[in-house]
């Protein structure tokens, strides 16, 4: 039988941001920053970037409702070529995960069939590898991993 | 370390041009509402061709997407034609998922989408 052995994970950054609009912009320089030099495409490192400021702005509207008080966790952890970003809000028995929230419909949208907003989410899960979502109590967490090499669906063209 | 989006306009023979800067964000409501009125009511004959200028624009969020649907519907309804240029290849990618550019013809820059909307003597005015 073979031995799989997988990465420690080692911790980059860890911070808190007071949940005031706007200061998902402090969280995406600073996820930014703390993957510097790992070799991540620029492209990638574009499209973590924004995943990463819009899941920011969700915990602090949507999990923290905007409450200064109230902050919001992010961790950012690296296991070999994978780097993950955890966002964290107290939002999670409050406002749990909608069922299935509309994908957003262009066509839709332009014809009033729908609101012209709700792109989050759906941003957010097409920017990274992978997305996932745990809550635990009143915790809300969403998980972005990111690999530093290059995935399929890669490079601008 | 956050810019506030602001806007210009000008009127070109058949097109109106926005040129906005800093950051389209929620924030940028007001203003890219007030820019597009400016454009299709300012000066000259009622323009046909929109043109959204973002090569000023360093952010461009979820609530800044939800803003130039809005803006692209309102055209529509006006039967005009909306056109972008100067993105950055990221949000480029962002105008390709979110399926704006099946809607918004998207060029590399101002000259070459006034030169191809309008001609080179309107190329010559914008400058």
């Amino acid at each position: 039988m073979t031995q799989v052995t997988r990465p420690t994970p080692r911790r980059l950054d860890a911070f808190t941001l007071p949940s005031e609009p706007g200061n998902e912009r402090l969280a995406l320089a600073r996820v930014a920053k703390s993957v510097a030099g790992l070799d991540l495409p620029e492209a990638r490192l574009e499209r973590l970037k924004t995943a990463v400021a819009e899941a920011t702005m969700n915990a602090i509207e949507h999990g923290n409702q905007n409450r200064a008080e109230i902050p919001v966790e992010v961790e950012v952890t690296q296991a070999g070529n994978v780097i993950v970003v955890a966002i964290t809000d107290q939002g999670g028995e409050a406002n749990p995960e909608p069922g299935n929230p509309e994908e957003p419909d262009l066509l839709r949208k332009l014809d009033g069939g729908q609101s012209p907003r709700g792109w989050g989410l759906f941003l957010i899960r097409n920017m990274v590898d992978a997305m996932d979502v745990t809550i635990n109590g009143q915790r809300h967490t969403i998980s972005l991993t990111m690999r530093t090499g290059g995935a399929a669906h890669d490079e601008h063209v | 370390m956050t810019s506030m989006c602001e806007a210009t306009t000008r009127a070109l023979p058949g097109a109106a041009v926005i040129e906005l800067s800093g950051e389209v964000d929620g924030s940028a409501a007001d203003v890219l509402t007030k820019a597009y009125q400016s454009a299709v009511q300012g000066g000259g004959a009622d323009p046909g061709t929109v043109v959204l200028d973002f090569a000023a624009v360093d952010y461009i969020n979820s609530t800044g997407i939800a803003l130039i649907v809005s803006v692209l519907a309102r055209a529509r309804a006006e039967r005009r034609k909306v056109v972008a240029c100067g993105l950055s290849p990221h949000y480029r990618e962002i105008f390709d998922i979110t399926r704006l550019s099946d809607f918004i013809e998207l060029f590399p820059d101002l000259d070459r989408a006034v030169s191809q909307l309008t001609g080179p003597a309107a190329l010559k005015a914008a400058r």
